[in-house]
C-alpha cells in the first residue's frame, strides 16, 4: 500500500498575524507548523500503514525550509518526504496548489492520499476535491473513520443525523476530520530516526509544470484591502449565582425573545 | 444566457438546504443589479419543490435534473452536470454555500476549468463595477476585500448565513436537463446510517467504541436555521451534562450546539460543533454555557444578535464580547433558568 499524506505549513494558531505588502498572508519561519488538521492525515495514514503494510510519505507545497516540518512527519513515523518547492509558487491560490500537489502525486504513484479537511490559515478545505478533479479520482471527504478492504477504501462521515458510509475502489483520495484519530507525538526514537529518512524536492520544472499557471502569476483572486473587525461587546455583567436565572429571564423579555 | 449569475442549490436528503435559498437571494439581487437574468442549478430527487422556493426568492431560471445517481454518489455526478451547464452558458458567478457539498463541488468545477475561487464569503457586492468579496481572515479579527483576476466563471463561497432569505415572490423557469450517468469510478454513498429517530428526545448513547456521548433530540431546528441557540463546552464535565442544557434549550425552543473539546472527547457528535472548524452560526440569541470564548468559538458566532454568557470565570474571553454575563456556576444557573422560561412560557 503506498500511501502519500499531503501537510500543508501553516503558522502556528497562536502566532500573531499580519499581511504582506501585497496583502498576502504573511508567513514567518519561525511560526510555521504542521497544519493542524494534517497531523490527523499524518496519523491516519500511519495506523493504515501499521494495518496494510507499505509505504508512507508526506507531501508538502511550501517554502525550502519546510523540510523542517517535514521532519517532524518523518518523527512521527512516514518513511519518506516529498517538498514541492520554488521561488515561482509564492502566492499560489488553492487551484495553483492542487494543480501542483496532483503532478507530484502523479510522479510519485500513490494507492491511497489522506488530506486533513482544510488548512488552518484559510480555512478552505478546497484543495482535496481540487486535486481529485485535477487526477480524476474519487474523493471521500470530511472521513471520521477509514477502512480499507478488497482493494476499496469506505468511510463513515458525519451526517446531521448518524452518519453517512462512501466506498470508492482504489486507487482513491481521502480527507479527514478532527474526529478520526488522536494524533501521535514522535519518541525519540522517532526523531532520532526521521535524520536518516529521505526527503525528496521537486521544482516546477521537474513536474512539467508552467511557472504561469501557478503562484501570483496563476491567482485568480486577489486581496484589495483590509480592515479589523471590532468583536467586542460592552456587555452587562452580573455576578453570582443568585438572581442570575432571573436576570436572564428578564433580559429575554426586555429583548422580546419571552 | 452568458453573464448571469447563479447560484448552486444543494438538495439533502429529498430537500432543499436553507443556505441555498440565502445563496439564490444573493444571486436574484446582484443580477437586478447589474441588469442581468439569474439561474440556480437543482440536483437530485425532489427538484421541482426546489425550483418552487428558488423562483420564490426571486431566480428566474432553474436547471433542474432529477435522478438517483446525485443521491447514490458524492459530487462527481453534480459537476458533470454543472460543468456541462456554465460551459454552455457561461455565467458571470456562481454562488455556493461552503458545506461540505459545495465546497467539493466548486472546487472540482474550478480545477477543471481554471476558475477563480473565493470562499468562506461573508459579503459580495459591486464596487467599481467589479464583483468584490469580503471575507473574514485570522478567526474574524479581520475583513479581507478581495476581486477576482481574469475572465470566466468566477465562483463566489458563502459562509452560512451570510446572506438573508429574501421571499420576494416569482415563479422559475424550470429548464430540465438529462441526468448524468454513474462515473466509472466513484464515490459511492449510502443514505444516513444510525440516524436518530425524529421522534426520540436527547439521551446519552453508547457509540461503538463504548463511550458515552450525548444523542441531541433530532427534532430540533438545524444549527445554522435556528433562531435561539444554546451551546455546552469543557465547563459541562461531561455528556451527561448535556441533558441540562437541552432541558433548557427544549424551553426555549432552541436548538443545541457545542465547543470543539466537548466534540473531541466525545460528548457530543461533531454536527453539533460550533466556530472555525464546525459550524457559523447567526442566530438571534447564543447562549454559551461552560464556554470560554477562544478566538476559533467565537469566529463561528460573533455575529450573534445577541450574546448571552454563564461562566464561573471573570476573566473568561468570552465576557468580552457578550451582551448579558453571569458569572456563576452552571449547575446551578442552567436548571433554574430552564424552571423559570417554562414558567414564563406556561403562563
Ligand atoms: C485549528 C483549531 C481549530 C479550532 N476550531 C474550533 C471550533 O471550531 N470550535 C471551537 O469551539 N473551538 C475550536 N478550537 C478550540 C479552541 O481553541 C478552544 O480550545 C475551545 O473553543 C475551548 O472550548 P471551551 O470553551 O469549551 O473549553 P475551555 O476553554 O476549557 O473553557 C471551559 C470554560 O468552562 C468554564 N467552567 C468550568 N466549569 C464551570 C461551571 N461549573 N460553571 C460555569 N462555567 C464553568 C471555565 O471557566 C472555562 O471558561 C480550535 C482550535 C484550533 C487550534
Ligand atoms: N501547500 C500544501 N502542501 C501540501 N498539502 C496541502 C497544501 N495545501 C493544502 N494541502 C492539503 O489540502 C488540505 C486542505 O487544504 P485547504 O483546501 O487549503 O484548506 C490540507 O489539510 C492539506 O492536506
Amino acid at each position: 500500500m503506498n500511501i502519500v499524506v499531503c501537510m500543508k505549513e501553516t503558522p502556528s494558531i497562536t502566532s500573531v498575524k499580519g499581511f504582506t505588502t501585497d496583502m498576502r498572508l504573511e508567513r514567518r519561519k519561525e511560526d510555521a507548523e504542521i497544519n493542524p488538521f494534517d497531523e490527523y492525515a499524518i496519523e491516519e495514514g500511519l495506523r493504515q500503514q501499521e494495518k496494510h503494510g507499505g509505504q508512507v510519505t508526506a507531501l508538502c507545497m511550501g517554502p525550502a525550509t519546510a523540510t523542517e516540518n517535514i521532519r517532524k512527519a518523518l518523527a512521527m513515523g512516514a518513511d519518506r518526504g516529498a517538498l514541492v518547492t520554488d521561488p515561482a509558487l509564492e502566492g499560489s491560490d488553492a487551484i495553483g496548489t492542487a494543480r501542483v500537489l496532483a503532478a507530484a502525486l502523479k510522479k510519485l504513484g500513490f494507492d491511497l492520499v489522506i488530506f486533513g479537511s482544510a488548512a488552518a490559515d484559510s480555512y478552505g478545505g478546497v484543495v482535496p476535491a481540487a486535486v481529485a478533479e485535477f487526477l480524476g479520482q474519487p474523493l471521500l471527504s470530511y472521513a471520521s473513520k477509514l477502512e480499507i478492504a478488497d482493494g476499496s477504501v469506505k468511510i463513515e462521515r458525519a451526517a446531521e443525523s448518524g452518519y453517512q458510509v462512501a466506498e470508492a475502489t482504489l486507487p482513491a483520495l481521502v480527507s479527514v476530520i478532527q474526529t478520526i484519530n488522536t494524533p501521535r507525538y514522535p519518541t525519540m526514537k522517532g526523531i532520532m530516526g526521521s535524520k536518516r529518512k529521505p526527503i525528496d524536492t521537486f521544482s516546477l520544472a521537474d513536474l512539467g509544470i508552467d511557472a504561469g499557471q501557478v503562484g501570483v502569476a496563476g491567482a485568480r483572486e486577489k486581496a484589495t484591502s483590509a480592515s479589523p473587525v471590532d468583536t467586542e461587546r460592552k456587555g452587562e455583567i452580573y455576578m453570582g449565582n443568585d438572581g442570575a436565572a432571573d436576570r436572564i429571564v428578564a433580559y429575554l423579555v426586555e429583548q422580546k425573545v419571552l | 444566457m452568458a453573464n448571469d449569475v447563479w447560484a448552486l442549490a444543494e438538495i439533502a436528503n429529498g430537500k432543499l438546504t436553507t443556505v441555498s435559498l440565502q445563496v439564490a437571494s444573493k444571486a436574484a439581487e446582484l443580477a437586478g443589479q447589474l441588469g442581468v437574468s439569474s439561474a440556480a442549478v437543482a440536483l437530485g430527487t425532489n427538484t421541482a419543490a426546489a425550483a418552487t422556493e428558488l423562483g420564490a426568492v426571486g431566480v428566474k431560471t432553474v436547471y433542474a435534473a432529477d435522478g438517483a445517481v446525485y443521491d447514490d454518489y458524492l459530487v462527481q455526478p453534480h459537476v458533470e452536470t454543472l460543468a456541462a451547464l456554465v460551459e454552455q452558458h457561461q455565467p458571470a458567478v456562481i454562488f455556493f454555500a461552503v458545506s461540505n457539498y459545495g465546497r467539493d463541488v466548486a472546487a472540482r468545477l474550478a480545477a477543471r476549468f481554471g476558475l477563480g475561487l473565493e470562499y468562506n464569503v461573508s459579503d459580495a457586492t459591486i464596487e467599481g463595477g467589479a464583483l468584490t468579496v469580503t471575507v473574514p481572515a485570522f478567526d474574524g479579527a479581520q475583513l479581507v476585500k478581495a476581486v477576482f483576476v481574469g475572465g470566466g466563471t468566477k465562483l463566489v463561497g458563502a459562509r452560512p448565513n451570510a446572506f438573508e432569505v429574501n421571499r420576494v415572490g416569482g415563479t422559475a423557469e424550470v429548464v430540465s436537463v438529462a441526468a448524468a450517468s454513474a462515473p466509472a469510478n466513484g464515490a459511492k454513498l449510502s443514505a444516513p446510517i444510525g440516524a436518530a429517530d425524529a421522534g426520540a428526545a436527547g439521551h446519552l448513547a453508547k457509540a461503538a467504541d463504548g463511550h458515552e456521548y450525548w444523542q441531541p433530540s433530532a427534532s430540533q431546528p438545524k444549527l445554522e436555521e435556528a433562531q435561539i441557540i444554546v451551546s455546552g463546552g469543557r465547563g459541562l464535565g461531561g455528556p451527561a451534562a448535556f441533558a441540562q442544557v437541552e432541558d433548557l434549550a427544549n424551553a426555549l425552543g432552541a436548538s443545541l450546539g457545542a465547543s470543539r473539546p466537548a466534540v473531541d472527547d466525545g460528548w457530543i457528535p461533531y454536527a453539533y460543533q460550533v466556530g472555525q472548524t464546525g459550524k457559523t452560526v447567526k442566530p438571534a440569541v447564543y447562549i454559551a454555557v461552560g464556554i470560554s470564548g477562544a478566538v476559533q468559538h467565537k469566529s463561528g458566532m460573533s455575529s450573534s444578535k445577541l450574546i448571552i454568557a454563564i461562566n464561573k470565570d471573570k476573566d473568561a474571553p468570552i465576557f468580552g464580547f457578550c451582551d448579558l454575563g453571569v458569572v456563576g456556576d452552571l449547575n446551578v444557573v442552567v436548571p433554574q433558568l430552564t424552571a423559570k422560561v417554562k414558567q414564563r412560557k406556561g403562563s
